[in-house]
């Protein structure tokens, strides 16, 4: 018995331990940040993957400005839920979307702000208010296996013929930003006829295997042949590593989906939020961009590693209208593919 | 010196469970500060709610059959025969609940789907995803998950029923079939209850299975539509909150069932003088047909999807599939090595997990002590509040004290700190030990205390020589369920984590989603590689402590 009120006192203790440990090496000096440029303290961001390029700019931002980057990673929806939850006590300073629609329903929330480089973005990729700023980008292209298809170039309508009968999928719209954009920038540019061609492909046997990266697997696998609407980025660093798959953009044009990033009026270190912001949009900021395959947002920036903005023909779309539309069109698709 | 302690777990309870409960209810009635009882009406009518709740019924209905149908055979070659000695095999039984569905779930996809790992090394069963790829598969691998879960409970049913009932029985001349009929069964009804209660309202809250497996056969169930609304865009907190309300509604509709079953036909078992277990030797018979079923059973719900899962983390380029020289280890040196995000996760799940469950074995026995055999409002609503997380979809509870939280962040900032994990974690995982310790103290007879008392000892000796020692197996067991959950808990997890803090199960969510699939199982490999040690090392420590 004693034993046991011992084993129990001892778990107690290290709970305790611990806590109080934590709790000390949490206590992250905030210093005031004053009018100098010299910054310090902390700023939270909240973003969406690639994990990879988070973590780098992190990493270079702490390097840079000696301020602690506080990280959270999501989806768009995640990201979404949180700042919904913390609105009696908003914590993020700047947040990071992986779609531009995604971006315009918040922009109430965002603060404008003359990021330097601002006049070098690409044309269209900050709003006019200067609030969202599309820092980079990932374009909308079909993904093959070229073990079962050597080549591809069909083009979306005939993605829906007989020829590939069960073997296209397509990412989530629900939790792919990406894959939702190119849907309501298609139907945008395509209205009813759009319409018609994403029924074929639902009555071809179009399957959705997950998010972004399940529905890169099954096309990788060899579950489906041919993967409509996938994310390019993902798709080359992929070839890159050896997998059997190809990639391109359909003569039909796609969706070129800026990912916008921007500070929040709420922010709590407004400094180093803009600091953040003009680091987004620096020389280093934007190689690393494309050295992990998305496009950059500057236009005098030219990525050595993929397709190039000009390379991509793009359908005629308004995110305007997108952003205004998206839920309408999302409740069709679902309803249309029997959810 | 109970009653002291009754008003402290009040208040507690009332802090922890039932005001973030509230914050939510009344969020899903009111919209922009107005109250709209009109909206709950119609999202208790829209359509795609109803085949939503509906789905969830049929599949938590079946999920109860089918586990049923696989532990049943299994408790009793368990309890009942030579088997029992093999400890072993309670412990690799337990295995297939200690894997997080949502990796078993894509283990069965990968191995399964069209061009998986089962026609690559078979090819004449191409085409079995037609089959898998339907209802019957979400059923079948949700059952394989939650057997173990029926299998505790049955086999603990079947162990405390006495064999001298039995002798007793056969003695008066009752047949093996009266004797199953009229003893075995109505012993086993309220244990089975239980179990089968349990095994239904965890169906009717996971999320991983419908998730994954859901989604590729287009079918929606409570749960994804509850996150849908609540993680992804446009984010509808009062959508899922009204959802939530109708789930927890059912749920409690179900619990009195059961509650009403129990009490009908529970019965004092333990604590008779002279209860023993004789095991007899097996009959030639009995172990071909025992070790048949055991085997089987071993390579549907491990053997599948860890082949599945292992194979997944050593392929080197996913295109080429299961090929001689497509294997190596870089996965798993990735894991360690990338700026040692994964030693972190890992580090991080660890400590967080084991805050959670000393915690939760510490309040959950006070609970379970305190409430035992009381009768007044204010004990039944201790034991209520203690158990309805259990009752309650993950996520609607962690919506709740996310926004309960941040409301009161100003006086209490816990919000966004590890402390907030921790104690949706302790919420959502408290009704485990309170049901060990509970279980154990229905089953207990009172002479043992009477007994006590009878020669002179006082209230607080009784407890601490006689109550604690017998309840002390049902904390630690509390204790090993509450660490091996929280260790792969998803939803919590990626929701409260705090700015900056990775966890096993985000780690490995992040990587199926963004990232790379080899990668993600790897952890999941090391996940349950650590589960599996811990559940080892208490093990044996129990055996030397148990009675």
């Amino acid at each position: 018995m004693n034993k046991k009120l011992i084993v129990l006192a001892t778990l107690l203790a290290l709970t305790c331990s611990l806590v109080f440990a934590q709790a000390t090496t949490e206590q992250v000096p905030t210093a005031k940040a004053n009018t100098e440029p010299t910054l310090s303290g902390k700023v939270v961001v909240y973003c969406p993957s690639p994990n990879s390029l988070a973590n780098k700019i992190q990493a270079g931002f702490e390097a840079k400005t000696g301020v602690k980057v506080e990280m959270f990673q999501g989806t768009t929806g995640k990201i979404n839920a949180r700042l919904e939850a913390e609105k009696a006590n908003p914590i993020a300073d700047v947040v990071i979307l992986a779609s531009w629609s995604d971006g315009l329903k918040l922009i109430d929330q965002a603060m404008p702000y003359d990021a330097k480089g601002l006049d070098t973005m690409n044309k269209g990729w900050v709003d006019p208010q200067h609030k969202l700023y599309g820092y980079s980008a990932s374009a909308i292209g079909v993904i093959y296996n070229t073990l079962m298809y050597p080549t591809l170039s069909a083009d979306w309508s005939e993605l829906g013929s007989a020829q590939y009968a069960d073997d296209i999928c397509m990412p989530d719209p629900l939790s792919s930003g990406s894959c939702k954009d190119f849907i309501t920038g298609f139907i945008n540019a395509n209205g009813e006829n759009g319409w018609k061609i994403i029924e074929d492909w639902k009555n071809d046997g179009l399957t959705i295997p997950g998010a972004n990266a399940a529905a890169l697997e099954a096309v990788m696998t060899g579950a489906k042949g041919i993967l409509i609407s996938g994310v390019d980025y993902n798709a080359y660093a992929k070839i890159q590593s050896g997998e059997p798959i190809g990639l391109y953009y359909p003569k039909g044009g796609t969706v070129i989906n800026p990912r916008p990033a921007f500070i929040l009026k709420t922010a709590n270190n407004l400094d180093n939020a803009k600091a953040y912001m003009d680091y987004l949009l620096s020389d280093e900021v934007q190689k690393m961009i494309y050295e992990e395959y998305l496009l950059p947002g500057r236009s005098d920036i030219v990525a050595s590693t993929r397709a190039n903005v000009s390379d991509i023909n793009t359908a005629n779309y308004d995110w305007n209208w997108m952003a205004q539309n998206s839920d309408s069109i999302m409740n069709r698709f679902t309803t249309l593919m029997g959810r | 010196m109970r009653k002291s302690l009754a008003i402290p777990l009040l208040i507690l309870l009332a802090v922890m469970v039932a005001f973030p409960i509230a914050t939510l209810v009344f969020r899903s009635f009111t919209f922009e500060g107005q109250l709209q009882s009109g909206l709950a009406a119609t999202s208790l009518i829209s359509s795609e709610s109803r085949i939503s709740i509906l789905n969830s019924l049929k599949l938590g209905f079946w999920v109860v059959i089918v586990s049923t149908l696989l532990a049943y055979p299994l408790a009793h070659l368990l309890s009942k025969t030579a088997f029992a000695r093999h400890t072993w095999l309670s412990i690799v039984f337990l295995i297939p609940f200690m894997t997080p569905p949502y990796i078993a779930s894509m283990g069965w996809i990968l191995f399964t789907q069209k061009r998986g790992l089962l026609s690559q090394m078979i090819p004449a069963l191409q085409g079995v995803e037609q089959y898998f790829f339907t209802f019957g598969g979400i059923v079948l691998v949700m059952s394989l998950h939650s057997f173990p879960f029926m299998l505790n409970f049955l086999k603990n049913a079947m162990m405390n029923i006495s064999p001298n009932l039995d002798e007793a029985g056969a003695i008066l001349g009752a047949s093996r079939a009266y004797r199953t009929r009229r003893l075995t069964l109505p012993l086993l009804t309220s244990g089975y209850a239980i179990g089968a209660l349990l095994v239904f309202v965890k169906t009717l809250s996971e999320y991983g299975t419908p998730a994954t497996l859901g989604l590729r056969i287009g079918m929606e169930f409570f749960t994804t539509q509850i996150h849908r609304k609540a993680s992804f865009m446009p984010v509808d907190f009062g959508g899922a909150a009204r959802l939530s309300t109708i789930l927890v509604g059912i749920c409690i509709t179900f619990w009195f069932l059961q509650n009403t079953i129990s009490n009908h036909t529970s019965y004092a078992t333990l604590g008779q003088k002279g209860s023993r277990n004789q095991l007899s030797k097996n009959s030639l018979r009995v172990s071909i047909s025992g070790w048949t079923y055991i085997i089987l059973l071993l390579i549907v719900s491990i053997g599948i999807p860890y082949f599945s899962i292992i194979m997944t983390s050593l392929i080197k380029i996913r295109g080429y599939g299961l090929r001689a020289g497509n294997y190596s280890l870089q996965a798993y040196q990735k894991l360690f090595s990338i700026e040692t995000e994964g030693l972190r996760a890992l580090w991080n799940s660890f400590y967080l997990s084991a805050i959670a469950a000393t915690l939760a074995a510490i309040l959950g026995t006070s609970i379970a002590l305190t409430t035992h055999n009381k009768k007044g409002n204010s004990y039944k609503t201790i034991q209520a509040l203690g158990l309805l997380p259990e009752m309650l979809p993950n996520i609607v509870l962690v919506i709740g004290m996310m926004i309960f939280w941040n409301l009161i962040s100003r006086w209490i900032p816990l919000y966004n700190t590890q402390g907030m994990l921790i104690l949706a974690y302790l919420v959502m995982f408290l009704p485990y030990t309170i049901q060990y310790v509970g279980g154990i103290l229905t089953q207990m007879n009172n002479h043992l205390i009477q007994a006590g008392r009878v020669f002179g000892a006082t209230d607080f000796y009784v407890k601490r020589k006689i109550l604690l020692p017998l309840v002390f197996r049902g904390t630690l067991a509390g204790w090993m369920m509450t660490f091996i959950i929280c260790f792969r808990e998803l939803v919590a997890s990626s929701l409260v984590l705090p700015v900056g803090y990775v966890t096993v199960s985000t780690y490995i969510l992040r990587e199926f989603e963004q990232g790379s699939v080899s990668l993600g199982m790897s952890m999941a490999v090391i996940c349950v590689l650590c589960t599996t040690l811990v559940l080892l090392v208490l093990n044996q420590y129990t055996k030397k402590v148990s009675l």
